[in-house]
């Protein structure tokens, strides 16, 4: 029987992280080596315990065993076998199974990379993560139990969500998040490690920074790839709604971005310490908050899971969690000793400060809006909803401000600058702002918010590109070729630096495409009848007709339309209604065609198969692409700024020296 | 102690979770329908297996529960043996009444033979009934006092409390 099987494995594992925690702990307190070393083996007990119960529930949704609770809730014979494996999160109870499993991966890949490094700090951090997986082996265990057994199993399920069958991204977004949600933990261990420390060392910045940036590139892929779901989904044209559920993905991310830069200023100047402390603790404690707002209810969202009981166990733990910060800070935050001080107002540090500033400002902004609603009705005993204007008119100008810094920030000099160094750095960009304004104008951008996002991306352009290519600059000065100055100064030495640069550049891109595409977006509703050829935004579309065919999940109509521009075919669009067995309404399917220049995107609104006439919106928005494309770069650059230097260097002898001797 | 720190961080901690704890109390699938407080729409339509038809005009006098659901909704199987067990334990005080549409009738009769039912259910052919309560999907479950007046309306699977806590409503 796999239910108490399951069962029995999260019993196990609740058993070992609580175990895991109070060693961790006591070893921290007492230094005891041997409490250490238990403190790791139950660390690796619970991720492979977690694994177990993991792959029993993947066996029972493939074997269709209905006698498993959740199979029973998610499962059915008839959806295609992918279908079947991410059943595994599509649900409330799965999810937290799903969660504990990547918590398991995590606590292990951290300890094993961490053990006989960092002992300082090793013990207290591992009492915090396994505490956090104790509590999830608990939700697991009790709340919130997929191995409940069914007494009569029924002969087939349900299966999940239709919505979350209708595109393959749905596979893929959620384990990102999760690789992200969950990953906050890490650094969050090492933090709350620090304080109790009441030290934050020199060596702890390399795992610190390493540990929040893994889920921090997993998090900027996952929220990217949720907007990207929706486009491809929902099909009203838009990528981002302010969704309290998307706005809990993006809490943690702002705070996460905050601390990655906080993290340089302690590097380089030895202050800001105990801000990057909480910024990290805030991260963790935002994570807590979107997953209750997920779990609980409390918010009504196409994310939101059903109803449930487990909203007040984690609400519990949230604030449990909150407590605990806020004592430890309160307690230990002045033991974190300041070694330099912010020389003046125009240097680089003071600059991150002002872009910490700014992401803590849009954390908050962000934040209140999604819980307004929330105080209005509690307070009044009124429903009513924060919308579009509030955020657009909010986050604009901070985004903006953003923008400018990833100009201003990287063009200034660390420490003290002298009037002349100012000069030099700061006015040679404004050709780029003015650059990318113009451009902007000529194509016919008037909204004044866009143009001021072109200038200032502009400008940040212009630095970025400057700063990438400084080395090389430096280096073929001295004589040396172009291709080696790149590889040595940009790829293998200054690789971190490097990186951070093609961060800032895909940033700087999807900024601009973000302002771009809302503000150029054109909405037309066409009504057709077969055969009939209308324009819309530059592009003739022909309804060709109706497709109809029947899968074994879903009937499938499509109306497939010729698409041509400038009297060449450049593409047939067939935007779909699916009728799932399980649901009411059809989920309709949009069809996007996409080039580098923006995308049309067709939305069908309604359709009548019988007279072959059918009514669709049509969107057509600039640079949409980019912003996809520019999002992946960035977690790409991030990704490269983590490679460890010695096997870089390796890598780049074997493969670039050939290639730098022919060009020399 | 860092006094500051610690004032700061407990005055965003207590605004934060008292407002979600706020929050956890309600429940967002209580719909605040324009239709509540106002008389509910009649209908007759036929029962599944008899062929009768069940006038809700007739029914008047006591509370009643109408819900919507149809066999190929998943929450309703989960909300199915809470609604049967409970107007079995009220019969005859408050009256029961299913109301399945966009289904098939032999899959609707194949469920209630393997599943119990104790109140009738009506088969709404067009989806009409749904259509003039404002039916948003299902299950959703509207509760009638007895001069037939809708006093709430659930939309989602109801557990014996949120069941027990609505009626309350419609018995007053």
């Amino acid at each position: 029987m796999l239910a108490p099987l399951g069962k029995m494995l999260i019993l196990a594992s609740l058993l070992v992280s609580a175990a895991g925690a109070l060693l961790g702990f006591a070893a921290g307190r007492t230094r005891s080596r041997e409490a250490l070393l238990w403190a790791r083996r139950f660390a690796y007990a619970f991720a492979a315990l977690m694994g177990l119960a993991t792959l029993t529930m993947e066996y029972a949704l493939l074997t269709h065993d209905f006698r498993v609770s959740y199979v029973e809730h998610v499962g059915s014979r008839l959806v295609p076998t992918w279908v079947t494996i991410v059943s595994l999160w599509s649900s409330l109870e799965g999810s937290i199974l799903f969660w504990g499993f990547v918590l398991g991966i995590y606590i292990a890949v951290a300890t094993y990379l961490t053990r006989g490094q960092y002992e300082d700090y090793q013990p207290d951090a591992i009492g915090v993560w396994l505490s956090s997986a104790a509590f999830f082996s608990f939700l697991i265990a009790g709340p919130a139990s997929p191995f409940g057994v069914v007494a009569n199993p029924p002969l087939d399920g349900p299966g999940p969500n239709p919505l979350l069958q209708n595109h393959v991204l749905m596979a893929i977004h959620p384990p990102f998040l999760y690789l992200g949600y969950v990953g906050m933990t890490i650094p969050f261990g090492f933090a709350c490690a620090a304080l109790l420390r009441g030290r934050l060392g020199h060596s702890l910045l390399k795992p610190l920074r390493a540990s929040l940036m893994v889920p921090w590139i997993f998090q900027t892929i996952a929220i990217m790839l949720g907007g990207w779901w929706a486009y491809e989904v929902l099909g009203w044209g838009g990528y981002w709604a302010w969704d309290p559920v998307e706005n809990a993905s993006l809490l943690p991310w702002l705070t996460a971005t905050a601390a990655l830069h906080s993290i340089v200023v302690v590097e380089r100047r030895g202050i800001l310490k105990g801000w990057t402390v909480t910024l990290i603790q805030a991260t963790f404690l935002l994570v807590i908050l979107g997953t209750f707002m997920t779990r609980s209810g409390v918010f009504n969202s196409v994310h939101s899971f059903t109803q449930s009981a487990i909203g007040p166990t984690i609400l519990a733990f949230l604030a449990a969690s909150i407590l605990f910060v806020v004592v430890l800070l309160a307690f230990r935050i002045d033991r974190l000793e300041t070694e330099g001080r912010i020389e003046g107002a125009a240097s680089r540090e003071a600059m991150f400060l002002v872009n910490n500033l700014l992401f803590v400002l849009l954390t908050f902004t962000v934040l209140i809006g999604t819980v307004f609603p929330l105080v209005v009705e509690a307070l009044k005993g009124k429903q009513m909803s924060v919308g579009r204007p509030y955020f657009d008119s909010m986050v604009v100008p901070i985004g903006a401000a953003l923008l400018f810094l990833v100009g201003i920030g990287p063009a200034l000099p660390w420490g003290r600058a002298t009037r002349e160094q100012l000069k030099n750095a700061l006015l040679p960009p404004l050709f780029g702002a003015g650059l990318f304004a113009v451009i902007g104008y000529i194509l016919n951008i008037r909204a004044p918010w866009t143009l001021v996002t072109l200038a200032f991306g502009g400008y940040a352009a212009q630095v970025t590109l400057g700063q990438m290519l400084l080395t090389v600059l430096q280096r073929t000065k001295r004589g040396e070729s172009a291709a080696a100055a790149f590889v040595d100064g940009n790829l293998r030495r200054g690789r971190r630096r490097f990186a951070s640069y093609i961060v800032h550049g895909a940033v700087t891109v999807a900024i601009i495409a973000i302002a771009v595409s809302s503000s150029m977006r054109q909405t037309t509703e066409l009504a057709f009848t077969k055969g009939q050829t209308l324009r819309a935004s530059g592009y003739d579309l022909t309804f060709l007709g109706f497709e109809q065919r029947q899968e074994p999940h879903r009937a499938v109509t499509g109306a497939r339309f010729r698409v041509a521009r400038d009297g060449k075919v450049v593409a047939t669009l067939e935007p779909k209604m699916n009728q799932y067995q399980m649901m009411r309404e059809p989920v309709g399917s949009p069809a996007v065609y996409s080039t580098a220049a923006g995308d049309l995107y067709l939305s069908l609104a309604n359709l009548d198969v019988a007279n072959e006439s059918v009514f669709i919106t049509v969107y057509a928005a600039p640079l949409v692409m980019w912003i996809w494309v520019s999002v992946i770069l960035m977690g790409l650059g991030a990704l490269f700024s983590l490679v460890p230097a010695r096997r870089a260097t390796a890598v780049q002898s074997r493969e670039s020296v050939p290639a730098a001797a022919e060009t020399a | 102690m860092n006094r500051t720190v610690f004032a700061i961080g407990i005055v965003i901690a207590a605004a934060v979770v008292g407002v979600l704890f706020a929050g956890l109390g309600k429940d967002p699938a209580v719909i605040q329908s324009p239709l509540i407080g106002r008389s509910a729409p009649t209908f007759a339509l036929q029962e599944v297996g008899t062929g009768r038809t069940i006038d809700i005009a007739q029914l008047r006098g006591r509370p009643l529960v109408i819900n919507f659901w149809a066999t190929w909704c998943g929450p309703c199987w989960e909300e199915h043996p809470v609604l049967v067990a409970t107007a079995r334990r009220l019969q005859p005080n408050v009256q029961f009444l299913g109301v399945v549409f966009q289904d098939q009738e032999d899959k609707i009769l194949g469920f209630l033979q393997q599943r119990g039912t104790s109140y009738p259910t009506l088969v709404d052919v067009k989806g009409k009934t749904a259509l003039a309560y404002g039916v948003g999907g299902v299950p959703e479950t509207f509760f009638l006092d007895a001069n037939g007046t809708i006093v709430a309306k659930y939309a989602g699977p109801m557990d014996a409390d949120t069941l027990q806590a609505n009626l309350m409503k419609a018995m007053r």
